[in-house]
């Protein structure tokens, strides 16, 4: 009888410790491989990146046009062509972040292009800012190259194995004569397999 | 004597587990100023270690930017999977663009070799080093 009386005070406990606790959070590394699901995750999105940039930086013609200057660029969307959501937006912000800090080419932004403009027409219209130090109309840099791309996958399954192929496709196109200057692939297999136990 | 087993077990548990969360540099390759290059490979890293081999590294610069290749060789007759990644250093040794590699994961067959390539983040970057985890 007094054991039982001491394994429910010792279970009581442990119930009301688990409680106050709360949930276990901890911080893990953001570029460890994850392997949760089969679906689009933070290492395919860091490979593709990681992959594209090398390619680019080290394809010859590029290495020479970029050896004196650096190009400015402008990102287009990428077609999801998946049938998951995926942001490609974000895909495409990491490629942007790395070209940028490889001090080889330059970007405008054209997700800041509305914002931009209020700022000028604030500058120019509010009576509040020198007109000598206001940024002036007609003087932004005009983009020679544009990046875009497409992304695909192939999924198949059967009763016990899921296998998702993914391709993703980018091209950098010189805007005024329409030549395609370069174009990168990065494709994933991951397989999935159902655990009986 | 059930007391010894119990402690062996125990130990060999704590040393796996440890052996599991562990990262290891298996070489580092600095490209010195007048052009030549200092290699060191580690060999009897903790991990994988007499299966996984560095087999040979070699570097160049595309443009200004150090370009690394590194032939990783499988020495056992099971295939291996792992992770690698690239860590990028400056002529002082600060490592450049922290994060900004992901940690790759790459299967080896048997006695096969494979090799893993990179381009430094940006032209400051002299030297890099090899690391895995399984």
């Amino acid at each position: 009888m007094k054991l039982v009386r001491i394994l429910a005070v010792i279970f009581l406990g442990l119930v009301l410790a688990s409680c106050a606790s709360g949930p276990k959070v901890s911080y893990g590394d953001a570029t460890a491989v994850e392997t949760t699901t089969t679906g689009f995750g933070s290492t395919d999105l860091q490979s593709i990146a990681a992959k594209l940039v090398d390619d680019l930086i080290s394809f010859p013609p590029i290495v020479q046009m970029t050896a004196q200057r650096r190009p400015v660029v402008f990102v287009d969307k990428i077609k999801n062509k998946t049938t998951e959501h995926i942001d490609t937006e974000s895909i495409t912000d990491t490629v942007q972040t790395k070209l940028l800090q490889s001090g080889k080419f330059r970007f405008v932004d054209m997700t800041a292009v509305k914002a931009v403009q209020e700022q000028m027409q604030f500058q120019m219209d509010s009576g509040m800012v020198d007109p000598s130090k206001a940024a002036a109309f007609g003087k932004q840099t005009g983009a020679e190259f544009m990046l875009y791309g497409n992304m695909s996958s192939i999924i198949k399954r059967n009763s016990s194995t899921k296998d998702v192929y993914y391709k993703f496709t980018l091209k950098l196109v010189n805007l005024e004569s329409g030549i395609m200057e370069w174009a990168g692939e990065k494709e994933i297999r991951k397989t999935g397999e159902k655990s009986f136990f | 004597m059930r007391k010894i087993i119990l402690k062996t077990v125990l130990l060999a548990g704590v040393s796996m587990s440890m052996l599991g969360c562990a990262v290891n540099e298996t070489a580092t390759v600095v490209v010195n100023d007048d052009g030549s290059v200092t290699q060191v490979i580690e060999s009897n890293s903790d991990l994988l270690a007499s299966n996984l081999k560095i087999a040979d590294t070699k570097t160049g610069f595309v443009g200004d930017l150090l370009k690394a290749q590194v032939e990783i060789q499988n020495d056992s007759d099971d295939a291996l999977s792992f992770q690698y990644k690239f860590k990028w250093l400056d002529k002082s040794g600060f490592e450049v663009a922290i994060d900004g590699r992901p940690w790759q994961p790459l299967t080896i067959t048997p006695y096969e070799t494979q090799v893993v390539q990179g381009v430094a983040p940006n032209p400051s970057v002299n030297s890099f080093k090899i690391l895995v985890q399984d």
